[in-house]
């Protein structure tokens, strides 16, 4: 068992009874989207203001109706591809909304240094749902690289709760940068007959390596 | 295979950056790890950051080291 598969395991419990409870009470998971996305904005407008305290709190909220959205309509039997759309759709509205609350706090402050941060995160967090669904298009499955959205959640109520908001937008910057780049490289190794960079590049090293140690041979006669 | 070719450090840093471990496997677990150490031990002055206060943990434990 490993420390993140056990903090997984008891989040499970309360979201479990709340599954439940919805469930019971028939509400249509698309509704838990919408509402997801509500409580989203309100998380940027705190965010927007520097509460991060209630901003991390508000973004938990928001995101357990994110979570269990897709679980409830698995037990509603109620999944649908449009439910699926939907999903994905705002799940991008609820991401811009949080960077978008942090730019205009970084504007507010005046430090473009971090506004430039935080937009450049924004860019390339879309990028790595973009790139994952337009490979998906073409390929099977395209999930590699570490950096999807529950992490990033994580690194938001992290950076909130702990007053270390702008650690937070570097480690989201730099690994949506290779999240995506994984994804293109996948993408890239998946349509052009499953070439492995690893097994390419250990090739060609052992073709130099020969190469080296049969020159001083041939000298030698 | 690879590790054949390649340094050990070089095979860390080339599977960290080509990303495909599983959630609630060891390395995700080191790597939340390596994430969290930056996020709390990096001192916010060094990062600039507009809206952190105090000091981060490696400035806390330099100010009362002896």
């Amino acid at each position: 068992m490993t420390f993140t598969g056990t903090v997984g395991k008891i989040c499970m419990f309360p979201l479990s009874a709340i599954i439940r409870a919805c469930v019971a009470l028939r509400i249509h998971p698309n509704i838990l989207t919408a509402t997801g996305v509500l409580i989203n904005v309100a998380a940027a407008w705190a965010l927007g203001l520097g509460a991060f305290v209630w901003g991390g709190v508000i973004i938990i909220v928001a995101n357990i109706f994110d979570f269990i959205d897709g679980k409830v309509a698995r037990e509603l039997h109620e999944e649908t591809r449009f439910g699926g759309f939907f999903d994905s759709v705002m799940d991008r509205f609820s991401d811009i909304s949080l960077f978008v609350g942090l730019i205009y706090l970084y504007a507010e402050k005046g430090r473009t240094d971090y506004v430039i941060v935080s937009a450049l995160a924004m860019m390339f967090s879309i990028m790595t749902s973009y790139t994952r669904a337009r490979a998906e298009s073409l390929i099977p499955k395209c999930k590699v690289g570490f950096l999807e959205r529950p992490e990033r959640i994580v690194l938001f109520i992290i950076g909130a709760f702990t007053n270390r908001m702008a650690a937070a937008m570097w480690v989201i910057l730099v690994l949506s940068i290779f999240t995506v780049a994984d994804r293109i490289y996948y993408t890239w190794r998946e349509l052009n007959g499953g070439i492995d960079i690893e097994e390419e590049l250990e090739r060609r090293l052992t073709e130099i390596r020969e190469m080296r140690l049969s020159t001083p041979r041939r000298m030698a006669r | 295979m690879i590790k054949r070719v390649l340094t050990l450090p070089a095979l860390v840093l080339w599977r960290t950056f080509f990303w495909t471990y599983e959630r609630a496997t060891w390395q995700y677990d080191l790597l939340v790890i390596v994430i969290l150490a930056f996020i709390w031990l990096t001192p916010p002055a060094w990062l600039h950051d507009p809206m952190a206060r105090g000091v981060g943990l490696i400035q806390w434990i330099a100010r009362w080291a002896p």
